[in-house]
């Protein structure tokens, strides 16, 4: 491997893919230091104000967590132990989400390479600073490695022959490109294809709830939809108002108070997004999906579609929320499909949520949470338990 | 004769009820446009700035025409930046309208007889399909308003003095029309002309194709028109045009620094916040307005370029002066869903 074209943005440089003599167990105290280390520098007033996506992250790695999630990978039938070499292959538009799976993964003892978009930027620089700066053990610059590297298939394939588990984010195409690079015959892909999110409303829930209630429902909605411009795998897009009777009353307050929340927020969205958002809701009315389209500012985008049937599962811009009205959640349950990943609710009852998820059977739709919760990265993601992914287990029969 | 003749007034009083008719015809024979309309509840227009207008790339996207699959004459395409191509269909009537109608505009400043004609292009460029669609097809549309061509340019590209001061010995002491894209009359036409003292004085040139490489060189189009004066070219006429609305161009006038509309097509230059029209001085998204698409329902297009409308009714030409100011850029999301471009290709 050519290590001149690699750019190590993080650990020690070096052949990425040279056998080694560190060891790190499952917890291993060295890397739950330096992670505890890096969640108060990522907590940092003045950091999280620059970037509050890294409020979150540094959330995720305070040590109670940490000690939790290890907890988690300990077994009573098993000796649990680290997989090996771990090749990451984060998206390179969502700045964080790297750092969740190489944590998790480094927490059980992996050594990994993680592969950096060149077009990272943002909350990733300010991430790769904090790193940096952590003051830690050897080991971990030996064992994390971050890198950048140009267009370059020998070093894609190195790192895939070399790794026990390679973990691919970005979608169906980044997928089905990264597989061409065989990996030996025991590695396996850990792959987080084309996701769709929705959101389901309960209208006698909402009529239900006071003002209060339906007011934090919709910041917890707007920071779904808004945050990752309604592109993550796991922002809501198709809002399904479920229940009976004209939904004329519900949709409009709902609408009103999101565009109040927008508006305190101070969010925008520029021309070219408001020209996107035209484009793909005039497709949908063009092939008679949908039956009205709204456009009462630049931020907000609504569309009435026909049926449950209809929901568009690729992105149509930040801000467009197409509404769809189905009597109950069980009526719901025919249109999932696998590619849908978290469905945002509110007004229901747990009983409510629970026969929603049995009655989708694993079919579809891996993660129901409430209104605001859409986008906490969780161990368990994609319907995969990540620890439990990012190590192996060996029996003893005595 | 011009087809630049009508004051603003005039001009939105005889285009309104014809606009308003396209509409209405459009919507009873094209019903994917009449889906759009009915579902943004468009009822009718007293305006022009209140006509409907689609987003051009929405040809990129959908099946608009508004003639029967066996009335298909022509399809045109155009490729985008990222790939997408437009289809534009065309039944005879409209082919026919759009090429005369084009004749028209571009006979305001060449008179009506054919040219001698020098392309500063290359004939290479008609055999690469890559380019073909966009640089081919305007080479091609406007060589039919010329005669005895040349291409200043050779197959591999390079600069061909000896044939461009072959068509000059030959035609340069009468009118003759030169006709690029404004990147190349720059690059290949006009330094080649003051290196060795060529003698443009009786060429009029047409030119199109934006500004986006000049300004990189930062040449502005009054330091454009400035420069060629030099080496003697002072008829100089930029166009704006697009497939999605062929037979229409918006031609720089004799008085240069701004397009004018012709007298069957208009500007309106809207605000990217509230889409209301903007007075001239202001600079919007231009929709770009003609009553030449009869079989699709491209008669009302928001382009994705910026512009800004200078003056209406004071210049050589009646009707609106406005530039175009560049492009908007494309709209990119942060997402997951976003592939390894370096991996895929």
């Amino acid at each position: 491997m050519n290590s001149a074209t690699v750019q190590f943005r993080f650990g020690a440089e070096g052949d990425l893919t040279a056998p080694s003599e560190d060891r790190l167990a499952v917890g291993d105290e060295r890397v739950l230091d330096f992670l505890a280390k890096l969640a108060r520098k990522l907590l940092t007033p003045a950091l999280a104000r620059r970037h509050p996506e890294l409020g979150s992250l540094g959330f995720f790695l305070r040590p109670a967590e940490l000690r939790r999630a290890v907890a988690k990978m300990e077994r009573d039938d098993a000796l649990v132990f680290p997989r090996g070499n771990v090749f990451h292959l984060p998206p390179a538009n969502v700045d964080t989400i790297f750092v969740y799976s190489w944590a998790l993964s480094a927490l059980a003892g992996n050594h990994n390479v993680v592969r950096i978009s060149s077009r990272a930027a943002g909350a990733a620089e300010a991430i790769f600073e904090a790193l940096n700066e952590v003051d830690a053990d050897p080991v971990i610059a030996r064992t994390q490695r971050m890198v950048t590297y140009g267009r370059d298939d020998a070093i894609t394939g190195a790192l895939s022959r070399w790794c026990d588990l390679r973990v691919i984010w970005g979608g169906d195409a980044a997928v089905d490109a990264i597989r061409k690079h065989p990996l030996r015959p025991s590695g396996r892909d850990l792959t987080f294809p084309d996701r769709t999110s929705w959101a389901v409303l309960s209208m006698p829930g909402w009529r239900a709830a006071d003002p209060a209630a339906r007011k934090a429902a919709v910041v917890g909605f707007a920071n779904d939809a808004y945050w990752f411009d309604q592109a993550a795998c796991s922002s809501p897009r198709t809002v399904f108002l479920i229940g009976d009777g004209d939904p004329a009353d519900v949709r409009t307050e709902f609408l009103d108070l999101l565009l109040t929340v927008v508006d305190q927020r101070g969010w925008t969205v520029d021309a070219a997004m408001a020209v996107e958002k035209r484009v793909n809701a005039y497709g949908l009315a063009a092939t008679g999906a949908a039956t009205a389209v709204e456009f009462p500012d630049n931020r907000i985008t609504a569309l009435t579609l026909t049926g449950s049937d209809q929901v568009p599962r690729h992105w149509i811009g930040a801000g467009a929320f197409p509404f769809a009205q189905v009597g109950s959640l069980t009526e719901l349950v025919p249109a999932m499909t696998r590619q849908d990943q978290t469905v945002s609710h509110f007004g229901f009852t747990p009983a409510e949520l629970r026969a929603f998820a049995i009655a989708l059977g694993g079919r579809g739709v891996d993660r129901i949470v409430p209104f605001g919760s859409a986008l906490t990265f969780g161990a368990v993601w994609d319907g995969y338990d990540l620890p439990a992914e990012f190590t192996r287990l060996t029996t003893v029969t005595t | 004769m011009s087809v630049f003749t009508l004051a603003q007034k005039d001009k939105e009083a005889a285009l309104l009820p014809q606009l308003a008719a396209l509409t209405e015809f459009h919507r009873a024979h094209c019903e994917p446009y009449d889906r759009i309309l009915s579902a943004s509840g468009f009822t009718a227009a007293s305006e022009i700035s209140d006509l409907p207008w689609l987003p051009v790339r929405l040809f990129k996207t959908l099946e608009l025409k508004s003639i029967p699959d066996d009335e298909v004459f022509k399809i045109l395409t155009s490729s985008g930046t990222t790939g997408d191509v437009s289809k534009i269909y065309l039944d005879k009537a409209a082919a026919a309208e759009q090429q005369r109608r084009l004749a028209a505009t571009v006979q305001t400043v060449l008179g009506p007889k054919r040219l001698p004609m020098l392309l500063v292009d290359t004939k290479a460029m008609l055999k690469d399909r890559r380019s073909f669609s966009a640089r081919g097809a305007g080479v091609l549309g406007m060589s039919t308003f010329g005669r005895d061509h040349v291409w200043a340019l050779d197959l591999d590209g390079q600069v061909d003095l000896q044939a461009i001061r072959d068509f000059l010995t030959k035609h340069g002491d009468a009118p003759f029309l030169i006709f690029g894209f404004t990147f190349l009359v720059w690059l290949h036409l006009y330094e080649v002309a003051r290196d060795h003292g060529l003698d443009l004085s009786n060429g009029i040139l047409i030119h199109s194709g934006g500004w986006k490489k000049l300004v990189d060189q930062a040449v502005s189009p009054d330091e454009f028109r400035k420069r060629l004066a030099g080496v003697g070219l002072t008829r100089i006429h930029n166009y704006y045009g697009m497939v999605e609305q062929i037979g229409t161009i918006f031609l720089e006038g004799p008085d240069g620094g701004a397009l004018y509309c012709p007298d069957f097509a208009d500007v309106v230059v809207r605000d990217p916040e509230t889409w209301a029209e903007l007075p001239p001085g202001k600079p919007g998204l231009l929709e770009v307005v003609s009553t030449l698409p009869t079989s699709y329902p491209g008669h009302v297009l928001l382009t994705e370029d910026l512009g800004v409308v200078h003056g209406i009714d004071d210049g050589a030409w009646p009707g609106k002066r406005f530039s175009v100011l560049g492009r908007l850029p494309r709209a990119e999301a942060r997402g997951c869903s976003d592939t390894y471009k370096e991996a895929a290709a």
